[in-house]
């Protein structure tokens, strides 16, 4: 009986482990160094043919070189639209139309759209990205054709380049995917951002899909409104106040930020006692953003809110109303709220009227409780643990 | 005693197979996940992120302690980075160097008197601090607990975004990697509740005003080899694990979370040992024993520069610490083992960690004793024994040569040609003496925890702004002796 007899695997099985691993080890080792090879004399290719392309450039965009000259040479070709799709993004609006002239005309265009409806898996999304970085009409149909593909990627790599296209018509596959629930399952953050770009021209579109939308679809086009809404949609912006959804009431809240004071306020002070918490908050943050001196009222309400944040953002916005701040501390101590006080004061803090206002308490003999809290946030931060009482109320507040 | 060598030999043989192919389906995931994962980045524009107004706020977090050579350029970085709602929380964990005088003379810092709510309890904050010059940051100045996860759950309690990036204040970020780390988050933002990048070797790079302006591989062997250890584990472990959405850690160097679940289960462990790594497992328990839906992503390009031990003595107390680490929080974690309801967790990853790397160090002794019993009992065949020697070397070496061919076709940080060459030769040498020293500091680790000494070994470190090469000459007087 000895080592090898025993051995659960027969020996010339190890030689050749051995042997893969070598020649696994060797062809990896060759591979590396072949493509640090080829990667260096491509670059140092692209690199000269870069150079000699910008040299020509106006002569390619104007069409006097004719593009038979470089069209068929993939290299040439590659850096040529991809100093074009820069160009297109970076340079003025109206250096646009002859970019875009050269673009058609050499039919780079049409080979984008081409591979964008016939290609598979990462060629068609790179085609439809580099679509939408050409930002002309035309793209728009094979952009929306890629949403009904099967993998989530390519529908993803869709929606990026309609919202690059930042054109108003892009839009509309856009919502009417999510409508249609085409877009279950994709992530939200490409589809707000597509909307976004797409709608910032003209945030009426939104308005139009949103009245006959509902759930998930209508809370994320009424998050994409809230950042889009302009003065003169005050009356639809009333009614999706009232909207049982309190996602789009808080986008509601967010837009009637850009709205009329007079028409906006009401609806806002409203908003400002919505049972969730984040519709308030927005109606905090949109309040004020409001030339109004009502607003005040409304904000020494919200300082006492439940929720930490409203708190937060209603204090915030109190400590730069600079004319009225120790009237305000005195209402926030009238209210006896620690938590609406401690908020104040961290946000008096954090604007740099800390001292102005504590010289102005003084000077105006207030009682020592008051006295006591300014020492003692003076002091430091072991004095702002909560009291049991409050502790209570805060465990109530986070969960 | 004959049959029991073969009996172990026989053993040891299927236990050393299973974990050579284990790496092997790790490698060639990672392979395909990072090739997939360069052609998504090729369709996305940071910009767009950068210029979206439904991008998130962030709040950095990095605790110091006695970081008083380098906190200055580490803050610079820090506020550099490309992302448009950014907070940054420095918290002074108990310095008693000069890291809170240096912060408050160059960022002109001045106490304020912000809401703290101790949502986690943690040691006595002294005092809050913001910038005059630069209002995103603040500082949060506490006693310390002699613990990275107190003065972390500080700064947790500060934050005010709804997700927190935990960094080490020694650790330099890439200018957009937190903008890249939180394009994982993006990507699906209902169901990613953290994601960790990759964490590189600083030594041997050049650092100015806190950003990395030139890249090389160290000179020092014990630097260079953990070069390629970090290439190995990040680019092909946690790519892999990622990608099965089995991420057991994310450095605690580098990762971005979700401020309100780690806030759910307590913040970080104080007492825990491997605060990062005990982090990950509590939030799987915590996720799946609500039967929620989750990610935990890995994001490979997104980096973190850190810097390693460049001298034995901390290298090796960095070792038995994770060792430690590891131990603890498994052990802790037990009762998840094998338990359907934590799916993947308990049925493939925690059984992976235990016997593939806590146990790895005990069982390699025991396959080093075997041999040399089977050698005095006379059974020992030497050309087998040749034999797969040879075979463990070659598979091992194929493995980390995999790591830089990872490296290679994605990320490319290494540009010249000497760096990836000598990349390769420590692919070959790392093995002999390398691998029996970490064996032995990973057993004494496991040793000393169960003897209940867990106290952190010293790990020099040098002067972020000084120039490499001045890093030879740096000694104990001149480098900072950081507790952690």
């Amino acid at each position: 009986m000895d080592f090898a007899s025993n051995w659960p695997l027969p020996a010339h099985l190890v030689m050749k482990g051995i042997a893969a691993s070598n020649l696994t080890i060797s062809a990896l080792i060759t591979f590396i160094v072949l493509r640090r090879w080829y990667r260096r004399r491509y670059f140092e290719r692209l690199e000269r043919h870069t150079s000699a392309i910008r040299r020509n450039w106006e002569g390619i965009v104007s069409g006097t070189i004719p593009p038979e000259s470089w069209r068929l040479k993939s290299l040439d070709s590659e850096i040529v639209e991809s100093i074009l799709l820069d160009n297109l993004e970076s340079l003025p609006a109206e250096e646009l139309p002859k970019l875009l002239e050269c673009a058609r005309r050499t039919g780079l265009l049409d080979v984008r759209i081409y591979q964008a409806r016939h290609n598979k898996g990462w060629s068609r999304r790179a085609a439809l990205v580099a679509l939408g970085r050409i930002r002309a009409p035309e793209t728009v149909p094979a952009l929306a054709e890629a949403l009904d593909d099967p993998d989530p990627e390519t529908r993803v790599a869709a929606i990026r380049g309609l919202g690059r296209t930042a054109l108003p018509e892009a839009a509309i596959p856009i919502i009417e995917g999510l409508l249609s629930g085409g877009l279950a399952g994709l992530p939200d953050f490409p589809i707000k951002n597509a909307l976004a770009n797409c709608c910032r021209a003209k945030p009426q579109l939104l308005l139009t899909y949103l009245k006959s939308s509902s759930g998930t679809a209508r809370e994320l086009l009424a998050r994409v409104l809230g950042e889009l809404a302009t003065a003169d949609m005050g009356d639809e912006l009333m009614v999706l106040a009232t909207d049982p959804l309190p996602e789009v009431r808080a986008a509601a809240a967010r837009a009637l930020a850009n709205g009329s004071p007079a028409v906006a306020f009401p609806m806002l002070a409203v908003l400002a006692n919505d049972p969730e918490w984040f519709v308030r908050l927005r109606a905090v943050v949109a309040v004020g953003s409001l030339q109004d001196s009502r607003k005040i009222r409304v904000l020494l309400r919200a300082i006492c809110d439940l929720n930490r944040h409203v708190r937060q953002r209603a204090a915030c916005i109190l400590a730069t109303m600079e004319p009225y701040l120790t009237e305000i501390l005195d209402k926030i101590i009238a209210n006896d709220d620690r938590y609406a006080l401690q908020a104040f004061i961290s946000e008096l803090d954090r604007s740099g009227a800390f001292e102005s206002v504590v010289k102005a308490i003084h000077t105006k003999s207030r009682g020592s409780a008051v006295n006591g809290l300014l020492e003692a946030l003076k002091q430091g931060q072991a004095a702002l643990r909560p009291r049991s009482a409050d502790s209570q109320k805060y465990e109530n507040v986070v969960r | 005693m004959l049959k029991l060598v073969l009996l172990s030999n026989a053993l040891l043989f299927l236990y050393y197979l299973t974990s050579n192919l284990i790496y092997l389906f790790l490698l060639i995931t990672a392979i395909v996940k990072s090739t997939s994962h360069q052609q998504r980045l090729s369709s996305m524009h940071l910009e767009n992120l950068h210029l979206s107004k439904f991008t998130p706020p962030v709040t950095v977090v990095a605790p110091a302690h006695n970081e008083g050579g380098n906190i200055v350029e580490s803050v610079a970085g820090l506020l550099d980075l490309d992302y448009p709602m950014l907070e940054v929380i420095i918290v002074n964990d108990g310095s008693s160097d000069n890291t809170l005088e240096r912060l408050t003379v160059a960022y002109d810092l001045r106490p304020v008197h912000l809401l703290y709510v101790p949502e986690i309890q943690t040691t006595r904050v002294r005092k809050l601090y913001r910038s005059v010059r630069d209002p995103r940051l603040v500082v949060v100045d506490k006693e310390s607990a002699g613990t990275k996860a107190d003065a972390v759950n500080a700064g947790l309690n500060v934050a005010g975004s709804p997700y927190v990036c935990i960094v080490d204040a020694d650790s330099l970020l890439e200018r957009d990697s937190l903008l890249r780390v939180m394009s994982g988050i993006f990507s699906d933002p209902e169901f990613s509740v953290a994601a960790g990048g990759i964490v590189r070797v600083l030594n041997g790079c050049s650092v100015s005003h806190g950003a990395l302006t030139h890249i090389r591989m160290p000179r020092n062997p014990i630097e260079a080899i953990q070069v390629v250890e970090y290439l190995r584990a990040f680019l092909i472990g946690r790519e892999a694990w990622g990608h099965f959405n089995m991420l057991p850690i994310i450095s605690g160097a580098f990762g971005v979370f979700r401020r309100d679940l780690v806030l759910r289960i307590g913040g970080y462990r104080a007492a825990a040992i491997g605060e990062d790594f005990d982090l990950i497992v509590r939030l799987h328990r915590f996720l799946r024993e609500r039967r929620m839906d989750y990610h935990i992503n890995f994001i490979p390009d997104p980096a973190c520069w850190t810097e390693v031990p460049s001298d034995l003595k901390s290298l090796a107390g960095q070792r038995a610490r994770w060792q430690q680490g590891l131990l603890n929080t498994l052990w802790l974690n037990r009762d998840m083992l094998f338990r359907r309801r934590y799916g993947r967790i308990g049925m493939l990853i925690l059984p992976y960690m235990w016997f593939f790397e806590l146990l790895a160090p005990v069982i390699e002794l025991i396959g080093y004793a075997t041999i040399i019993t089977a050698a005095l009992l006379g059974i020992l065949s030497s050309t087998l024994f040749f034999e797969f020697l040879l075979f463990g070397y070659a598979f091992a070496t194929m493995i980390s040569i995999g790591g830089v061919l990872l490296e290679e076709i994605t990320y490319r940080r290494y540009n010249d040609w000497r760096d990836v060459s000598r990349m390769v030769i420590y692919c070959f040498a790392e093995h002999f003496p390398y691998r029996q020293m970490n064996l032995y500091w990973r057993l004494k680790g496991l040793w000393r925890y169960w003897r209940g000494d867990t106290a952190w070994g010293e790990l020099r470190r040098k002067d972020l702004s000084q120039p490499p090469d001045s890093s030879k000459s740096s000694t104990p007087e001149t480098a900072q002796a950081a507790a952690r």
